[in-house]
């Protein structure tokens, strides 16, 4: 490309910074640089222009007093001394609006929020398109540069000993769910309705009461109701009309800064992808799906566009297809399996609906999610060859350390759970929280700060496995108020922390993350995305520094992890090991859940 | 033209600095300015009180989960 002489002049008291930064940019191109100085007048902005022989010039104005007139009377004056048509004239600066430089006759004008790269574009004569600042709009798959190899083999040898042990147990027994999740999959696959009545018919023998009464007599459960015709149409229009806008804004500053996720599930899935469509826009990467916790403690499936009033938007084929299908095709999409009497099917119908991630594990699941451990455990086995199968890497969370487990105890359940994945051909994707819990408010590990107990978790895992991280969920949990500038300020600090410590991806709460008399608000959503942005752009390649506690810390863990998983050996049954509490005991805050308790079967 | 408010997704807050002596107080002038404001299902979302007054931040809720929302049949959004 020709290389063009620029002249950059403020028409102001004071230099615009703006100049400067271009004029920078310009010669970082190979491109020569004039800049006036502050204070002159526009003739001698004029005699400049000719006496230099420039190609372009770029003025600035920052006053909006009597803009119009001075920039109008640049335009007389460039007219009369003929060189507007020998030079191309672009204005820019906080007063500026591109209307009104066209309006006046310039070339191009630059409002404010333009970018360097924009004034080079014009000043080169090619067309802008914007950078995302080295960040590619593409899914990310978190796993792809791990391999999974175990640094300490000694936890290697006792994990691969539990497993066997799972794999064995569960290789005669099955569930209702496995069976649902079967009777599912030929659902959606068939294209024969009269086949698919006489599937649903049989797939409700293995449903409870409440689901029966849907599939035999039309009857849905209180505080939910089909959405109708007319609002599916709509939400099709409103999809379309928002995606052919869609100008999403970048989360990332570097590369180095993790994957940010949302949870949403306000119960409507029609508000849930509002609100996502929000998100995209504001710069999420992925989304995750919250089903109502009673759908956990529910044998069965509905069908059908459902809405609900409280909490969590309701798992169906039709609920989960409008969302996927509403959702940018950049955006990463997980929906929870991890929890309750569904796990296989919930992820049959991800895996069909074409779901990115799905989460799954065993220990929080029964321990404090409810579900019976041997049911679980069953369900957790086939749900995670469909994952594999459907090639979704699944979480493994550690959510029991909310009720009050200690961090090495739910660490212990979830490399179980992670190397069954692995032996399963799944990929597991670790999830540490990062929270405030009641291990640390009693043994006060975060009485000084919130970075060392957090920082030694991820130690901890990454002396164990090489293996994704993805800290959750919500980052920052229990340390958020209802104060939206708190809340977001603690989930933007956490974000920053982990960016730090390297880990691949987060979720992150909304600012409402403390408010529980209400649903979430779209707004609550974007302000800690927007935090989150400001806290990545503040940091940049900076670390946060943790203290020697956090090493001190990591290999207490370590230590911890492993006599939990040779208790768990020696027990020699990782089912009963969970009833026993060796994962988490009543006295830690965990009980082993009841539903689905004594509904495992015998394969025949 | 709509109702504005039928623009609203799902919620308006209102975040202000309220002159008053505690906390009490500062709840009771909440729900008072959100009525006289035209809200009907209102929430406080935050609320502290310090010396002169009180920080705070109510809601109210234009659409809920489950409600029909104007603005998915608006064809101008």
């Amino acid at each position: 490309m020709k290389k063009k002489k620029v002249l950059l002049a403020p028409l102001d008291p004071v230099h615009d910074i703006g100049l400067k930064m271009i004029k920078r940019g310009l010669e970082q191109k190979g491109h020569d640089t004039l800049l006036m100085p502050p204070d002159h007048s526009q003739e001698e902005i004029i005699k400049s222009i000719i006496d230099n022989k420039v190609d372009v010039v770029l003025i600035s104005r920052t006053l909006g007093y009597g803009v119009a007139e001075i920039l109008g009377k640049f335009i007389d004056l460039a007219e009369a001394a003929g060189i507007r048509d020998k030079v191309k004239i672009g204005i820019g600066g906080m007063a500026i609006r591109p209307e009104l430089a066209a309006e006046l006759g310039f070339d191009a004008g630059f409002g404010p929020g333009t970018t360097v790269e924009e004034a080079v574009a014009f000043v080169e004569g090619r067309e802008y398109k914007p950078l995302e600042a080295g960040i590619s709009r593409e899914k990310k798959d978190i796993t792809a540069a791990y391999d999974y190899s175990f640094r300490n083999k000694r936890i290697e040898k006792l994990l691969d000993n539990i497993v066997d042990g799972i794999l064995d147990y569960t290789s005669d027994k099955t569930t209702t769910a496995i069976l649902r999740a079967e009777i599912r999959r030929q659902i959606i696959d068939s294209t024969d309705e009269s086949e698919k009545e006489k599937l649903r018919r049989e797939y409700a023998k293995y449903c409870d009461d409440v689901v029966k009464s849907f599939y035999e007599a039309g009857k849905y459960r209180e505080k939910t109701r089909p959405l109708t015709s007319d609002e599916v149409k709509a939400l099709g229009k409103y999809v379309d009309d928002v995606n052919s806008r869609l100008n999403p804004l970048t989360l990332q500053h570097i590369d180095k800064n993790p994957v940010v996720f949302i949870q949403y599930g306000t119960g409507c899935p029609f508000m849930d992808i509002a609100h996502i469509k929000s998100c995209e826009a504001w710069g999420a990467n992925g989304v995750i799906h919250f089903d109502p916790s009673w759908g956990a403690r529910t044998e069965g499936f509905l069908e059908g566009y459902i809405t609900h009033e409280e909490d969590g938007s309701i798992i169906t084929y039709e609920n989960l297809k409008s969302i996927k299908e509403s959702l940018a095709p950049y955006t990463l999409w997980q929906v929870r399996a991890h929890r309750g009497l569904n796990t296989p099917e919930t992820v049959v119908l991800a895996g069909k609906i074409g779901a990115d991630l799905t989460k799954i594990n065993i220990a929080y699941g029964s321990l404090s999610g409810g579900t019976d451990p041997e049911r679980l455990t069953v369900d957790a086995v086939a749900a995670i060859k469909y994952a594999a199968e459907f090639g979704m890497p699944f979480d493994v969370v550690t959510n029991e350390e909310l009720s009050g487990v200690p961090a090495f105890k739910a660490f212990a359940g979830m490399l179980i759970v992670s190397k069954l994945g692995l032996r399963l051909g799944g990929k597991p994707i670790l999830q540490p929280l990062f929270c405030y819990s009641p291990e640390v408010m009693i043994s006060g590990q975060m009485e000084d700060n919130y970075i060392d107990f957090n920082a030694a978790k991820i130690y901890c895992l990454r002396n164990i496995i090489n293996a994704p991280i993805w800290c959750g969920a919500p980052i920052g949990f229990l340390t958020q108020t209802e104060d939206r500038v708190q809340s977001s300020l603690m989930t933007a600090l956490h974000a920053s922390l982990a960016s730090s410590l390297g880990v691949d991806a987060i979720s992150i709460a909304s600012s409402d993350e403390a408010f529980s008399k209400g649903p979430i608000t779209a707004p609550s959503r974007i302000d800690t995305l927007r935090a989150t942005q400001a806290s990545f752009r503040f940091f940049g390649h900076s670390d946060i520094t943790p203290t020697e506690n956090a090493k001190k810390w990591a290999e207490e863990m370590e230590e911890g992890i492993e006599k939990v998983l040779e208790s768990v050996v020696e027990n020699g049954n990782f089912v009963d090991a969970l009833y026993q509490g060796l994962l988490g005991s009543r006295e830690d805050g965990a009980y082993p859940g009841r539903a689905g308790r004594n509904t495992v079967l015998r394969k025949s | 033209m709509p109702d504005i408010l039928e623009k609203v997704m799902d919620a308006v807050d209102v975040e202000t600095y309220l002159v008053c002596k505690n906390e009490e107080e500062a709840e009771r002038f909440s729900i008072e300015l959100m009525e006289k404001l035209g809200f009907q299902d209102i929430s406080i979302v935050f609320i502290q009180h310090q010396g002169p007054g009180a920080r705070v931040r109510v809601r109210g809720y234009i659409y809920k989960p489950g409600d029909k929302y104007s603005w998915l049949f608006d064809q101008s959004n």
